[in-house]
C-alpha cells in the first residue's frame, strides 16, 4: 500500500462521516451551561477525606509534641517529630500538585501538556516515597527509659533487629522507588492499585515524550 | 469571535469529524467513545474563553482533543465519576449507520492506529488528516524534521501491517 491509497482510505472516512454523522445541539448545550468546577469540586471526595484526615493527624500530633515537650519521653517526641515532618512534606507535595494539575492548559501544544501532566501525576512517586521513610519511627515511639532498663536482653534482641530492618527497608526504598525501576517485579505489586495505574502510565508516557524531545530515531530503510 | 454558546455550539458542528475521529482512535468501544467525546466537548467548552485566534481554529481543536484523548487513556475512573451528570449522546450517527464495518478497512486502519504508542497515534492522525509538517510541528509542539521523519516511520509500520492482513 502506498502513501496516496492510505491517504484516499482516511478520505472514505471523512465521506462517510459527512453523510451519517450528527451533532446532538439540544444536548450539547446543556453541557454549555457547566461552569469550571474549583479545585475542592473536582477533588475525588475520598483523596479529600484522606487528605483532610491527613491534615488533621499533623495538627494532632503537632498538640501533642508541644504540650508534652517539656516533660515527654525523648524517643516518643523524636520519633513523632520525624512522622509529623515526614507527612508535612508528603502533603505539601500532593497539594502542590493538585493545583499544578488543575492549572494545566490543554490547549497547550500536545508534547507540553502531556508532558506536564506527567511529570506531575509521576512525582506521586515523590509522595509514597516519603511516607515509607516514616517506617522505623513506628517501631520506636513507644519506646521508654523504664523499657530500656528493665527490659533486659530479650528486649533489645527483639527491637534492634526489627527497627534495624525497618530502618534498612525505609531506606532502600527511599533510593529505590522511582522511575527507571517501574518494570521490576516488587514496583509493580507495590504499585498495582487502581489508584496507581494513572501513574504508571504518566511514567511510560515520559518515556515518549522524551524520544520526541531528544528527535525522532534513526530509520532503518 | 464571539465566545458565547452559540457560537460554541457552532464550531464544535463544523468541526465534529475531527472529534469523532480522533474519539475513534484512542477507544475502540462505543460506550467509551462517548465518553471522550463528551469530556472532548466539555474541556472545548471549558476553555473556549481562551483561544487564541492567533492559531486556526482546527489547530485548538486539535490540541484539545488530542490531549483529552491521550490524558483520558489514564483517567478514565476519575473522569466518568466527574462527568455523570452531562449528557453522553453528543454526536450520534444517523440511522445508526457505523461508518466504521468491523471487517473493513478503515476498521482496520483504526485498529492499527490504536496499537500506536498515544503521541504516536497522534502524529499519524495528523498526517491523515491532510495537515503539513509545520502545522502538525504546532500541535504537537515539535519540529517539522522530527514530523517528518516520525510520521515515515510511523506510515511504514502501517503499510507493514497492511500487507500483512491482506495477504
Amino acid at each position: 500500500m502506498d502513501d496516496h491509497k492510505l491517504l484516499e482510505l482516511w478520505k472514505t472516512t471523512d465521506q462517510k462521516l459527512e453523510a451519517c454523522l450528527r451533532f446532538n445541539r439540544q444536548n450539547a448545550e446543556d453541557l454549555t451551561k457547566w461552569k469550571v468546577r474549583s479545585l475542592l469540586a473536582s477533588m475525588n471526595p475520598l483523596k479529600l477525606f484522606t487528605l483532610l484526615m491527613g491534615i488533621l493527624w499533623v495538627c494532632f500530633v503537632d498538640l501533642l509534641i508541644i504540650n508534652t515537650f517539656p516533660y515527654g519521653n525523648p524517643f516518643f517526641l523524636v520519633s513523632a517529630g520525624i512522622q509529623v515532618l515526614l507527612t508535612k512534606f508528603a502533603i505539601g507535595i500532593y497539594l502542590y500538585q493538585l493545583i499544578l494539575i488543575y492549572q494545566v492548559d490543554v490547549g497547550e501544544p500536545v508534547i507540553n501538556t502531556q508532558e506536564k501532566l506527567a511529570r506531575l501525576r509521576s512525582s506521586t512517586l515523590w509522595v509514597a516515597r516519603l511516607l515509607f521513610l516514616q517506617l522505623p519511627v513506628w517501631t520506636t515511639f513507644y519506646i521508654t527509659a523504664d523499657m530500656i532498663k528493665d527490659g533486659g536482653a530479650g528486649f533489645f534482641l527483639v527491637q534492634i533487629p526489627v527497627t534495624f530492618a525497618f530502618l534498612y527497608l525505609a531506606i532502600w526504598l527511599f533510593i529505590n522507588i522511582k522511575y527507571e525501576k517501574r518494570d521490576k517485579k516488587w514496583f509493580r505489586l507495590l504499585f498495582s492499585g487502581r489508584e496507581w495505574g494513572p501513574v504508571i502510565q504518566s511514567m511510560e508516557l515520559l518515556d515518549q515524550v522524551r524520544e520526541y524531545r531528544q528527535g525522532a530515531p534513526e530509520v532503518k530503510e | 469571535m464571539e465566545r458565547n454558546a452559540r457560537t460554541f455550539l457552532d464550531v464544535v458542528d463544523s468541526h465534529k469529524g475531527i472529534i469523532y475521529k480522533i474519539s475513534a482512535a484512542y477507544c475502540r468501544n462505543e460506550p467509551d467513545r462517548k465518553d471522550l467525546v463528551q469530556e472532548i466537548l466539555l474541556q472545548l467548552w471549558l476553555s473556549f474563553h481562551k483561544y487564541n485566534a492567533q492559531f486556526a481554529l482546527s489547530t485548538w481543536i486539535y490540541r484539545i482533543a488530542l490531549n483529552v484523548s491521550i490524558s483520558h487513556l489514564r483517567t478514565e475512573y476519575r473522569r466518568k465519576r466527574i462527568n455523570q451528570d452531562l449528557p453522553a449522546d453528543l454526536l450520534n450517527l444517523k440511522d445508526e449507520e457505523e461508518p466504521l464495518q468491523p471487517e473493513s478497512d478503515t476498521e482496520f486502519l483504526f485498529a492499527c492506529i490504536r496499537q500506536l504508542k498515544a503521541i504516536d497515534r497522534a502524529l499519524i492522525l495528523l498526517y491523515l488528516e491532510g495537515k503539513s509538517q509545520q502545522e502538525i510541528a504546532e500541535i504537537i509542539g515539535t519540529t517539522p524534521t522530527n514530523v517528518s521523519t516520525r510520521v515515515f516511520r510511523i506510515k511504514q509500520q502501517l503499510k507493514q501491517k497492511f500487507s500483512n492482513h491482506t495477504k
